[in-house]
C-alpha cells in the first residue's frame, strides 16, 4: 500500500508539474499570440503502404516518393501557409490491416485525404471505409479492375486513381507488340491471384481486338515453385510469344524458362513485370511491358524528380516512387485550388478538376470515372534498365 | 513428353529434398518444426552472403551454408524446443515457438536484403545446359535429382545401420528409456537438428542456384507440400516422404498435361487423398514404435 501511495503521489506531482508548465502561457493573455499570428495547423494526409507482408518490396520507394513531394511542397510554402503532414501506416499487405489503417486515418488522425493502400486486394477492403466516411482517396499502385468507376462494393466516387490501370496499359502493350513482332498466336500463362486474373481477361480482350489468337491459357497457383512444366506445355502450341499474366517473382522464372526452352521468343506482360527486381535477370531483355513511368523520359518534371530523389535517398526511384510522388503533387494542386483544404468535399471537387498537370508520369488528368489519364510507356529491358520497346 | 517426365522428376526431387529434413525431426522427436522453411531460406541467403559479400565461389558457399544452417538447427533446438521439452509442454507450444523463430529470422533477413526477390551476382551460379534434340537439361537440376535419391539412401542407411541411427531410433521410441539405456539423448537430439537443418539449408541453396532467385518467403510454398508428402508417405518414414514427393510431382505435371489447368491441384491432391483412403497410415506408415 505504501509503495502504491508513493507511486500515486509521484504521478500527481508529475501531472502537476507538466500541467503547470503547460498552463503558464495562458496565465498571461497578453502573450506572443497577440503580436504573431498562430501558425496554421498542419494538413494531415495518410499514406497506407505495405511496409510488411507479401508486397513489402514496394517499400521504401512508395513511402519515399510521397515524403519527397511533401518536403518539396512544404519548402515551397505549403498550402496557403499550412504545412503538409504525412502520416504513414503499414497496411501489412493484408485486407484487415489496410482497413485498420484507413480507420485510424479517418477517426483518429482526421486526415484530409488518403493515399494507398499498396495492393488492389487490400484496396478492395480499405477503400469502402473511406467511401463511407466521405474522405478522398488516391490509389497509387492499384492497377486491377473495380478500383474506380464501377466498383464491386457500390458507389466509389470518393476514390481516385493515380496508377495507370491495366485496362489502359495492356491494350497499348499488346498493340505495340503485335505490330512490332507480327504476332499471330500466343499462349497465356497466368496466376490465380486477383491481379493476375484481371490481367488475363484484359489480355484476352486486347489480343482479340488485335486479331491475335490465344491458343492456350495455362494456370499456375501461388504455391507453384517450378515453372518448367508450364513453359513446356506452352511450347507445344508453337506460339509466337508467351504472355505472363503474373507478378514479378513468377515472371522471372517464366522468363528464364522461355529463354531455355523457346530461344528467341518474347514474354509480354502486365504491370507485374514492371519491377526493378527483374532488371538483374539475365533474360529480362525478353520482356515487353507497358508502364506508367519511364526513368528515361526527358521531360523536365521527370528529370528534376529523378535528380531530387537520388540526392535525398542515394538511389534511383522506381515507378512506385514516381506514382506516390505524383499523387502527392496532384493532391497538393487540388488542395491549393479547393478554397478550403480541410474540407473533404471541396478537396474531392478540386481533385476532379485536375487537368494536364505536369508530373513525372507526363501530363496528368483524371477521367470522369476518376481514373488516371496519362501516357503509356511500352518498354523492354536493355543493359539492366527499362528502355523504350522499339 | 520426355521433357514433362523430367520436369515431374525434378519437381518431385524438390519436394523430397525439402521434406527429408522436415520428416527427420518429426520421426525422431514428434515435433512439427515450422521453422524448417526458414532454415531452407536461410541456407540460400547464407550462400548469397558468401558469394555476394565475401566474394567466394559457389562451391565454397555451398558447404558453408550447409554447415551454418546445421549449427543454426542446434541453436534452434536449444532456444525454441529444449526449454519446452524440459517442461513437458504440449506439441502445440513447440509449433508456436518455431513459428516465432520463423518470424524473427525472416524479418532479420528482410532488414538486410529487403522483402523482394533477388538474384546472385552475374555468373556466380553454376550454369551448365545441354540439349538433346528439342529438350533442354540443366546440370544443377540433374544434380538435385541425383542428390535427393542419394541422400535418401544415405539417411536410411545411417538410421538403420549405424550407432547414431540406433540411438535415434531408441530416442524416437522412448526418450527416458533411451537415456536409461545409455543413449546420449542430448547428443542424439543435437545430431537430429543438425542433420535436418543442414538438409534444409542444402535444399535452399540448390533451389536458389537452380532458379538464380531467392526471397525471404521462398520456403513457404513448399511447407504445405512437405507436410502433405509426409502424411502420404507415412508420418515419420523417410523413404515414404520421398515416394510421396514423387507421387505429388508426377500428379501435378500429369494433371497439367492431361486436364484443364483449373483441375490441376484438385487432381494432384485427390490422388493423395485416395492413397490415404486406401492406406490410412500412409504408403510406408508404421506404428510409432517402428518409426525411423
Amino acid at each position: 500500500m505504501r509503495s502504491l501511495a508513493a507511486v500515486g503521489l509521484a504521478s500527481a506531482l508529475l501531472v502537476a508539474a507538466c500541467g503547470g508548465g503547460a498552463a503558464t502561457p495562458s496565465a498571461n493573455p497578453a502573450s506572443a499570440s497577440a503580436t504573431v499570428a498562430a501558425p496554421k495547423p498542419d494538413i494531415k494526409i495518410g499514406l497506407a503502404t505495405a511496409k510488411s507482408g507479401a508486397a513489402n518490396f514496394y517499400n521504401p520507394q512508395q513511402s519515399n516518393g510521397a515524403l519527397l513531394a511533401v518536403e518539396q511542397i512544404n519548402a515551397a510554402g505549403g498550402i496557403a501557409g499550412a504545412k503538409l503532414q504525412l502520416i504513414v501506416e503499414d497496411d501489412g499487405s493484408v485486407r484487415d490491416q489496410g482497413i485498420t489503417a484507413f480507420k485510424k486515418f479517418i477517426e483518429q488522425d482526421k486526415v484530409v485525404a488518403i493515399l494507398g493502400p499498396t495492393l488492389s486486394a487490400v484496396a478492395a477492403g480499405a477503400h469502402p471505409v473511406a467511401q463511407t466516411a466521405g474522405v478522398p482517396v488516391i490509389a497509387i499502385s492499384n492497377t486491377g479492375l473495380g478500383i474506380v468507376g464501377t466498383c464491386p462494393y457500390g458507389p466509389c466516387d470518393w476514390i481516385f486513381r493515380a496508377s495507370l490501370g491495366e485496362q489502359s496499359a495492356v491494350p497499348e502493350t499488346v498493340k505495340a507488340a503485335t505490330q512490332k513482332l507480327g504476332l499471330k498466336k500466343v499462349v497465356i500463362i497466368y496466376g490465380d491471384g486477383k491481379f493476375e486474373l484481371d490481367d488475363l481477361s484484359i489480355f484476352k480482350e486486347a489480343f482479340k481486338a488485335n486479331g491475335v489468337t490465344v491458343s492456350k491459357e495455362i494456370a499456375y497457383t501461388a504455391k507453384d515453385v517450378d515453372f518448367a512444366p508450364f513453359v513446356t506445355q506452352a511450347k507445344g502450341e508453337t506460339p509466337d510469344a508467351i504472355v505472363a499474366s503474373s507478378l514479378a517473382g513468377a515472371a522471372g522464372k517464366i522468363l528464364d524458362e522461355v529463354a531455355k526452352q523457346m530461344p528467341g521468343k518474347r514474354v509480354i506482360g502486365g504491370n507485374g513485370l514492371n519491377s526493378a527486381s527483374l532488371l538483374p535477370n539475365a533474360n529480362a531483355g525478353l520482356m515487353v511491358v507497358g508502364t506508367a513511368w519511364s526513368k528515361a523520359s526527358t521531360d523536365k518534371t521527370n528529370t528534376d524528380f529523378v535528380a531530387a530523389y537520388k540526392t535525398k535517398f542515394g538511389t534511383d526511384p522506381d515507378q512506385f516512387a514516381a506514382q506516390s510522388y505524383t499523387a502527392m503533387i496532384v493532391l497538393a494542386d487540388a488542395l491549393k485550388r479547393s478554397g478550403n483544404p480541410t474540407d473533404h468535399a471541396a478537396v474531392k471537387k478540386a481533385l476532379e478538376g485536375v487537368s494536364s498537370l505536369a508530373t513525372p508520369l507526363g501530363a496528368f488528368s483524371f477521367t470522369a470515372d476518376h481514373d488516371v489519364k496519362q501516357p503509356t510507356f511500352v518498354m523492354t529491358v536493355k543493359d539492366g534498365q527499362f528502355t523504350p520497346f522499339q | 513428353m520426355a521433357e514433362q517426365l523430367y520436369n515431374a522428376v525434378f519437381i518431385g526431387s524438390i519436394y523430397a529434398l525439402f521434406a527429408l529434413g522436415f520428416a527427420l525431426v518429426f520421426s525422431v522427436l514428434d515435433i512439427l518444426n515450422l521453422a524448417h522453411p526458414t532454415v531452407f531460406m536461410l541456407g540460400a541467403f547464407i550462400a548469397l552472403f558468401v558469394i555476394g559479400t565475401l566474394g567466394l565461389p559457389w562451391f565454397v558457399a555451398l558447404p558453408i551454408a550447409v554447415l551454418v544452417t546445421g549449427l543454426f538447427g542446434i541453436a534452434l533446438d536449444r532456444v525454441a524446443f529444449a526449454p519446452l521439452r524440459r517442461r513437458g509442454a504440449p506439441a502445440l507450444s513447440s509449433m508456436i515457438s518455431s513459428l516465432a523463430v520463423t518470424l524473427i529470422v525472416v524479418r532479420l533477413v528482410e532488414l538486410r536484403y529487403g522483402g523482394d526477390f533477388i538474384t546472385f551476382p552475374a555468373g556466380a551460379v553454376p550454369a551448365f545446359v545441354f540439349r538433346v534434340g528439342d529438350a533442354t537439361f540443366e546440370g544443377i537440376r540433374l544434380a538435385i535429382v541425383v542428390l535427393t535419391i542419394a541422400l535418401m539412401v544415405v539417411l536410411t542407411y545411417v538410421l538403420r545401420r549405424t550407432q547414431l541411427g540406433r540411438d535415434l531410433r531408441a530416442l524416437a521410441e522412448n526418450p527416458r528409456a533411451a537415456r536409461l539405456l545409455g543413449v546420449n539423448v542430448d547428443r542424439a537430439i543435437a545430431a537430429t537438428f543438425f542433420v535436418s537443418s543442414a538438409l534444409g539449408g542444402l535444399a535452399g541453396v540448390l533451389l536458389a542456384f537452380a532458379y538464380n532467385t531467392l526471397d525471404s518467403k521462398m520456403g513457404v510454398p513448399l511447407e504445405l507440400r512437405a507436410f502433405t508428402v509426409m502424411v502420404v508417405g507415412g508420418m515419420g518414414s523417410l523413404p515414404g516422404a520421398v515416394i510421396g514427393a514423387y507421387i505429388l510431382g508426377f500428379g501435378e505435371v500429369a494433371s497439367l498435361v492431361y486436364l484443364p489447368t483449373e483441375l490441376r491441384d484438385a487432381f494432384a491432391f485427390g490422388l493423395l487423398f485416395l492413397v490415404l483412403v486406401l492406406r490410412p497410415t500412409g504408403l510406408l506408415g508404421q506404428k510409432s514404435r517402428d518409426r525411423v
